[in-house]
C-alpha cells in the first residue's frame, strides 16, 4: 500500500511517498516505525529520519558528502542503531549517463539493494526494472540499477 | 469474483464509475481529484464502453452537463475538488430539490491539510447544505465499492449522491477488485414535465418537503441497510474508549491499535457521514463513558447529534479544529483522551544536526526553464510599481519573486485588477496593474471578468500565460489545446485570441516570455494603451510547459564569479532552482542538478555576470 504526492505540493517542493507492504488499513507511515528510507535529496532525507524505528536503515543521495560526518547526526544514528548509508548519485550519473538525472529513481533502487535493504534482490529489481521500462530506456535504466548497486557491490 | 490489481484510491473510483454503467462522466482537474476523469476514460476504453468522458471549462460547467444527461434516465458523474465544488454550488443547491431519473453522483475530494488547495474545508458540509446524502471512503476499495451503493441510493430516491473521499485515499495505493461492465442498457429519454425540471418557486415549494422526507427515509436506510459502512469494532471486555471514525482516520486508529495490540479500544466506523445515522451513533456514545470523534476535516459527525456535551472532538477543541489527521495527530488524541502519555522520544540530536547543517523545507518553486518565471520578469521590469493580482494555478508560485501580490480563487486576478482599478481611480490616480492568469484557468472563470473590465472600462493589464496544458495539476488538456480523453474523440481548439478579441479588447499582443526584452515592451505599452484609452490590455505570453518536454535549444551558462556582486537581484526576482545563491562563496551559482539551459538568466543579471559559455550552445 502506498501514498502519493500530488499537485502544487509536487512542483519543486517536498515530496514523501509512503509504502506499507503487508496487511494494513491506512497509507500512511507513522513516525518512528519506518524499516527503509531511501531519499533522492539528501536535506529531504535527514529532516524524514524521525520516520525510522530504532536499527533501520536509510539510503541518502549527496550531493555534499561531508553532511553525513556531522556530529549531532553522527550520534542520534548511533543512539537508534540507524545505518545511514550515502551515494553520490548526481555525480555518478553526470560522470556515467551523461548527467541524464532523470534515471536518479532506477538508482537509488540498484543503491538499496546494494546496502542490502528493502527485502528485495537485485534481479528482482533488475527483472522488474526490465519489464516495466518503456524499451526505448530499458538499456538505460538496467544501466542506472547496475551503478546505484555497484556503488556498495564493486565489480 | 473479479482479480485484484494496485490501483490509485482515484483510479479505483474511476473503475467503480465505469463498472457501474456510468454514461456521461464530466470533471475539470483539480487536486486530489484530477486522476479519476482519465481514468474513467481508460477503463471506458479498455471496456468497451459508451460512456462519454470530458473535461469540462469549469465545474458548474461539468455539474450542469452531467445532471442534465442524469435527466434522461442515464447514469452520470461530475467530479472535482472541493474548492470546485464552490464553484458548482448554484446549482448543487438546485439539483438536489430535482426527481432525478436515473443516478446521478457527485465526487468531491477533498484536501486535509491543505496540501494543494486555497481552504481545507469539508465537502460532507456542503453535501448537509444542499441536503443530499454523501458517502466517505476509508480506502480505495471502499470507495470503489461505494461508487455502486451512491448510484443505486440516487436512483431510489431520485436525488444526487456525493462521494467525498479525501486525499490520502484519492493518492493511496492498494488492491482494488475489479468487475465487470453492469449494461444497463439505457437509451436516452427525456420526459417533459415542468414540475420536475423546471426550479420555479412554486416548485420548489413541493420540492423543499418532498427532499426533506427523502432525507429522512435514506437516513433510516443508513441506520439499517449500510452495515458493510457503518459497523463498530467492539472491545474486548469494558472499553476504557470509544472511537467513532470516518474516513482514513478509521483506517489509521485501526493499524494504530492492531500495532499497540490494543483490544480495549471499540471504534465505530462512519462511512455515510450525512445525514447520520443518529440512532446507532447515540446508541454508541451512551456505552461509553469517554468517546472521541475524529473526521476531517469539520465537525460535520458531531454537528448532527442532538447532544454532543460529552464527545471530545472538533467541536470542543480537544481535536484541533484545523488540519490534516495523521497518525501522529490521532496517536497523541487517543492516548489523550485516554490519560496517557507518549515516552519522551529524544531527537534533540537530530534537531542539533538539522540546524547545523542548515537542512530546510523545500518550499514548491516554478520548475527550471518555466516560461512564467520569465513573464513574470519581464512584467515587473517593465512596471515596477504595479500591483499584480493573480490566480490559482502553477504561476501561484509567482509570489516566489514577489511578483504576485493577490490570490483569492480562479479568475479572481481579473476581478481584483478591476477592484484596485477602481479603489485607485476614485482618488484620481492611475495605479498600474497587471493581472496573471493561466490558459485554463482564463477559459475556467476569466472571461466574465475581462468582459466585466471591457463593459465598465477598467484600465489594466492582463497578462494571460499560455503554456498549452493545465499544468500543475498534472498536464491535463483544456480548451486551448483542444484534446479529448476518449480514444478515437476529437475536440476543437479555442483560440484565447479570438475570444479576447470576441469580449471586446482591441490590444491583443501575443510575445516569447523567452524574449523578457521584447516582453517587457510589450508590457510597457499594453500599459499605456490601456491608461490612455481606459480599457483593458491583453499580453498572451505563450511558451510551452517544461513538463511537455518540447525541444528546445539549450544555452549552457555560467556565473561569473568577478562579474557578480552578490547582490542577490537574480534570486529574489528570478528565483530559479537552477541558480541558487551560494552563501559561503556570497555569489549564485548554477546548479548542473537542475538547470535545463533555457538561458533566460542571461539577461536578468544587471551586472552581467551570467554569461552563455561559448561553444556549447545548440
Amino acid at each position: 500500500m502506498g501514498s502519493e504526492v500530488h499537485g502544487m505540493a509536487q512542483r519543486g517542493g517536498s515530496v514523501i511517498s509512503h509504502f506499507k507492504v503487508g496487511q494494513y488499513e491506512s497509507p500512511l507511515v507513522l513516525t518512528g516505525s519506518a524499516d527503509l528510507l531511501i531519499a533522492f535529496d539528501q536535506g529531504e532525507g535527514i529532516r524524514n529520519l524521525h520516520f525510522l524505528r530504532p536499527g533501520a536503515k536509510a539510503i541518502l543521495n549527496l550531493h555534499d558528502p561531508a553532511a553525513l560526518e556531522n556530529v549531532h547526526l553522527k550520534k542520534y544514528a548511533t543512539g537508534r542503531g540507524l545505518e545511514i548509508s550515502g551515494i553520490p548519485g548526481y555525480r555518478i550519473l553526470s560522470e556515467k549517463m551523461n548527467g541524464r538525472f532523470l534515471f536518479m529513481n532506477v538508482l537509488m533502487l540498484g543503491a538499496m539493494c546494494g546496502i542490502g535493504a528493502g527485502n528485495v534482490s537485485i534481479d528482482e529489481i533488475r527483472a522488474a526494472v526490465g519489464t516495466l521500462a518503456p524499451e526505448k530506456h530499458r538499456a538505460d535504466n538496467l544501466k542506472a540499477v547496475e551503478l546505484g548497486y555497484e556503488y556498495f557491490r564493486g565489480n | 469474483m473479479g482479480n485484484k490489481v494496485i490501483l490509485l484510491g482515484n483510479e479505483a473510483i474511476a473503475r467503480g464509475i465505469v463498472e457501474a454503467g456510468c454514461e456521461v462522466a464530466s470533471a475539470y482537474p483539480g487536486t486530489p481529484s484530477s486522476e479519476i476523469l482519465p481514468a474513467v476514460a481508460r477503463f471506458a476504453d479498455e471496456l468497451g464502453t459508451r460512456t462519454a468522458v470530458e473535461w469540462a471549462v469549469n465545474e458548474k460547467v461539468a455539474f450542469e452537463v452531467a445532471a442534465t444527461a442524469s435527466f434522461t434516465g442515464k447514469r452520470t458523474c461530475a467530479i472535482m475538488k472541493q474548492v470546485g465544488l464552490n464553484v458548482a454550488a448554484d446549482p448543487l443547491m438546485s439539483v438536489a430539490h430535482f426527481d432525478l431519473a436515473g443516478g446521478f453522483l457527485i465526487v468531491s475530494a477533498d484536501d486535509p491539510g491543505p496540501h494543494s488547495s486555497q481552504t481545507e474545508q469539508d465537502s460532507r458540509y456542503f453535501a448537509m447544505f444542499a441536503k443530499v446524502p454523501c458517502f466517505d471512503p476509508a480506502s480505495a476499495q471502499e470507495a470503489k465499492d461505494m461508487v455502486f451503493d451512491a448510484f443505486d441510493l440516487s436512483e431510489k430516491y431520485h436525488m444526487p449522491v456525493m462521494l467525498r473521499p479525501a486525499v490520502r485515499v484519492d493518492h493511496c495505493r492498494q488492491d482494488v477488485e475489479l468487475g465487470t461492465v453492469k449494461d444497463l442498457g439505457r437509451k436516452a429519454d427525456f420526459k417533459k414535465d415542468i414540475r420536475r425540471w423546471v426550479c420555479l418557486p412554486a416548485h420548489v415549494r413541493i420540492n423543499h418537503p418532498q427532499l426533506n422526507a427523502k432525507l429522512d427515509s435514506v437516513r433510516e436506510d443508513f441506520e439499517t441497510l449500510y452495515g458493510r459502512y457503518n459497523f463498530e469494532v467492539p472491545a474486548k471486555g469494558r472499553a476504557a474508549l470509544g472511537v467513532i471514525a470516518g474516513g482514513v482516520s478509521f483506517s489509521i486508529v485501526m493499524d494504530l491499535l492492531k500495532a499497540w495490540n490494543r483490544e480495549d479500544i471499540s471504534v465505530l466506523k462512519i462511512g455515510t457521514p450525512h445525514p447520520l445515522p443518529v440512532k446507532m451513533v447515540e446508541d454508541f456514545i451512551a456505552r461509553h463513558e469517554n468517546v472521541l470523534v475524529l473526521e476531517e476535516t469539520y465537525p460535520v459527525i458531531e454537528m448532527q447529534l442532538p447532544d454532543r456535551t460529552r464527545l471530545k472532538g472538533r467541536w470542543n477543541g480537544f481535536v484541533p479544529r484545523a488540519g490534516e489527521l495523521l497518525p501522529e495527530v490521532i496517536r497523541e488524541l487517543i492516548l489523550k483522551a485516554l490519560g496517557e502519555t507518549l515516552p519522551e522520544e529524544d531527537s534533540s540530536e537530530l534537531k542539533a544536526a538539522i540546524e547545523e547543517l542548515k537542512v530546510t523545507p523545500k518550499p514548491p518553486m516554478l520548475c527550471p526553464g518555466c516560461p512564467h518565471r520569465a513573464s513574470f520578469f519581464a512584467m515587473r521590469k517593465a512596471l515596477p510599481n504595479g500591483i499584480y493580482p493573480s490566480d490559482i494555478g502553477c504561476y501561484t508560485l509567482g509570489v516566489n519573486q514577489r511578483d504576485v501580490d493577490t490570490t483569492i480563487d480562479m479568475g479572481a486576478s481579473l476581478t481584483s485588477a478591476s477592484g484596485f482599478y477602481l479603489a485607485y481611480r476614485t482618488d484620481g490616480k492611475d495605479q498600474p496593474v497587471v493581472a496573471t492568469i493561466g490558459d485554463s484557468t482564463f477559459f475556467h472563470m476569466g472571461i466574465l471578468g475581462l468582459v466585466n473590465a471591457v463593459y465598465n472600462r477598467h484600465a489594466f493589464v492582463l497578462a494571460i500565460l499560455d503554456n498549452r496544458i493545465t499544468a500543475m495539476t498534472g498536464g491535463q488538456s483544456n480548451p486551448s489545446i483542444g484534446d479529448k480523453l476518449r480514444k478515437g474523440d476529437e475536440g476543437r481548439q479555442v483560440d484565447i485570441e479570438g475570444v479576447v478579441r470576441g469580449c471586446g479588447v482591441s490590444f491583443v499582443k501575443v510575445v516569447e516570455p523567452y524574449d523578457t526584452k521584447d516582453s517587457a515592451e510589450v508590457f510597457k505599452e499594453a500599459w499605456e494603451h490601456a491608461k490612455n484609452n481606459r480599457e483593458p490590455a491583453v499580453v498572451i505570453l505563450r511558451h510551452p510547459c517544461m513538463l511537455l518536454r518540447q525541444k528546445q535549444a539549450t544555452v549552457k551558462v555560467r556565473v561569473n564569479p568577478e562579474k557578480c556582486i552578490g547582490c542577490k537581484y537574480c534570486t529574489n526576482f528570478f528565483n530559479c532552482p537552477g541558480l541558487p545563491f551560494d552563501e559561503a562563496a556570497g555569489k549564485a551559482k548554477i546548479d548542473e542538478r537542475f538547470c535545463v539551459q533555457c538561458g533566460v538568466c542571461i539577461q536578468v543579471c544587471p551586472h552581467g555576470a551570467i554569461e552563455a559559455v561559448e561553444g556549447e550552445e545548440e
